[in-house]
């Protein structure tokens, strides 16, 4: 069972293996000079190295909380505006073009005004990470809340459900499994927008990190910030994943 | 009628309004740091005639249009492919997905290492960016494709590439051309920001640029043109991509699922 388990997680990813054992080989025996391509085993030893070093760490918590603050105000915001705005059709008048109009718009450009506005700390990167992640949340929301069974609100009302207690109790569940989709999006935009935040106006976080690698030419060190945010994109991804087929189970 | 005058006025609404908006909240704060639109009309007149910013502008536009075009030629028929050959799917497939999680634009010191400080590495990170939507999209459209269709083209003769060319290609349009709009969005984005890291020229440098200077009324007229090339672009190709699959069902909002 085992032998059949490893058996099909080899056969749906051998091409990252060979990509990666690709690398290893180049970089090891000399076809590319070690300074432009590090071996992808020293990739991984030194970014589990840094991962025990308190600089590294330090700057790590600083992404993670402009990462976590941002998303999860993407996550509150973003459910509520896009229900919301699905109840009267005052509100689906004005979101869809809102919408239409915001989304193409490419939402880093803004970061400068983010900066003078709010300061280079925390903040701005937080609001950044908020207008970046929001999209999908509050796009799902509003879809699935418009396309909700009206059958299952007039039961409720029926039973004699308020309006309030039809919202939490019968709109937002059933709505749930596209907003934790949203969320998945989202929370893999959310670490590339932090990051890049950081990159653009460094000053630290792991962004940062890869800012001072690139200046001081070590090449291995500029490998390991980006290892590490895009294995917590993928973790977030693949956690909120098997959160929607677990605990959605009913969903389909 | 009236559903399509609101569809068409409403952009247009919203747009007059966030500039509204923007003019109430700047007169409000009051400050250098955040001019109202009003106030960059006349900063506007020095920016267009000054000549600089046309430079950076064509920079930027000349790499995105670089990227895309490389993009267009090597992911549209890639994806094709994988959406009707299972092989080529399951080999890039889980190459997708690692990518996918990777901030693209954060490469851009990696790729400058590699490929120079000139325009290719730029115009490299836009490309990579930009393969992955029209891959996967140029797939699900593929795949989708209605087996009736293909059956009736193989029995009247159609050879593999007629095939692909003839009966695949214009039954995936619709969703190919959707992963080539996400794309363009996504493009943009990287565009602007891998100039916002390097700082050499381009959109993204002048932003930063002037910025540092405390030419603050620049830094805003450019933060509203490069929202107006976003604008443009995708409502642009959005009109094209109407014209070219007229024949379809319409289609759903997509997600920008990268940055």
């Amino acid at each position: 069972m085992i032998a059949g388990f490893l058996g099909r997680a080899l056969r749906q990813s051998y091409s990252v293996i060979l990509l990666l054992l690709a690398w290893e080989v180049l970089a090891r025996f000399g076809a590319v000079p070690r300074t432009l391509l590090p071996p992808v085993s020293l990739v991984i030893a030194r970014t589990v190295e840094a991962l025990l070093t308190q600089d590294f760490l330090a700057d790590m918590g600083q992404t993670l909380i402009r990462l976590g603050a941002g998303l999860a105000l993407a996550i509150v915001l973003g459910t509520a505006l896009g229900i919301g705005a699905a109840q009267t059709r005052t509100g689906r008048l004005v979101f869809e073009p809102l919408v239409r109009v915001l989304g193409p718009l490419p939402k880093i450009a803004l970061f400068p005004a983010l900066l003078l506005l709010l300061g280079f700390d925390h903040a701005p990167r937080i609001a950044l990470v908020l207008i970046d992640a929001i999209f999908p949340i509050v796009l799902a929301a509003y879809q699935a809340a418009c396309t909700i069974d009206e059958k299952l609100i007039w039961s409720a009302r029926a039973a004699g459900a308020s309006t309030r207690g039809c919202m939490w109790r019968v709109v937002l569940p059933a709505a749930l499994p596209q907003i934790l989709t949203g969320i998945r999006v989202a929370a893999v935009i959310a670490c590339v927008v932090v990051f890049l935040s950081e990159m653009v106006q460094p000053g630290d976080g792991l962004g940062d990190q890869m800012i001072r690698a690139a200046r001081a030419f070590r090449s291995i060190d500029m490998f390991v910030p980006i290892v590490v945010i895009s294995v917590l994109g993928f973790l977030l991804d693949h956690a909120l994943s098997l959160i929607r087929s677990r605990a959605l189970s009913w969903a389909p | 009628m009236s559903k399509s005058l609101a569809e068409r006025l409403g952009p247009l609404l919203v747009i007059i309004g966030l500039f509204l908006v923007w003019q109430a909240v700047g007169m409000m704060i009051g400050e250098d740091y955040f001019p109202t639109p009003i106030a960059l009309i006349p900063a506007m007149r020095t920016l267009l005639s000054d000549g600089d910013i046309w430079g950076d502008l064509g920079h930027s536009l000349w790499r995105l249009a670089m990227g895309f075009l490389l993009a267009i030629v090597t992911a549209a028929p890639l994806g094709i492919v994988a959406g009707r050959s299972k092989a080529v799917r399951d080999f890039i497939t889980p190459l997708l997905s690692l990518f996918y999680p990777i901030p693209k634009a954060a490469l851009i010191p990696i790729f400058m290492l590699w490929f120079g400080a000139g325009d290719l590495s730029k115009i490299l990170i836009i490309y990579l960016s930009v393969t992955l939507p029209i891959v996967y999209h140029g797939q699900q459209g593929a795949r989708s494709v209605d087996d009736k269709l293909i059956w009736s083209a193989q029995a009247m003769g159609t050879g593999r590439l007629g095939l692909l060319l003839r009966v695949v290609l214009p039954a995936a349009l619709p969703e190919l051309l959707l992963g080539v709009r996400v794309a363009l969005v996504i493009g943009l984005i990287v565009m602007i920001t891998s100039e916002m890291i390097v700082r050499q020229n381009g959109l993204g440098y002048y932003l930063f640029n002037s910025m540092d200077m405390a030419q603050y009324k620049l830094t805003y007229l450019v933060i509203v043109i490069v929202g107006a090339l976003g604008l443009v672009l995708d409502f642009g190709f959005e009109l094209i991509r109407q014209r070219l699959t007229f024949w379809s069902p319409r289609q759903r909002e997509p997600m920008v699922t990268e940055a």
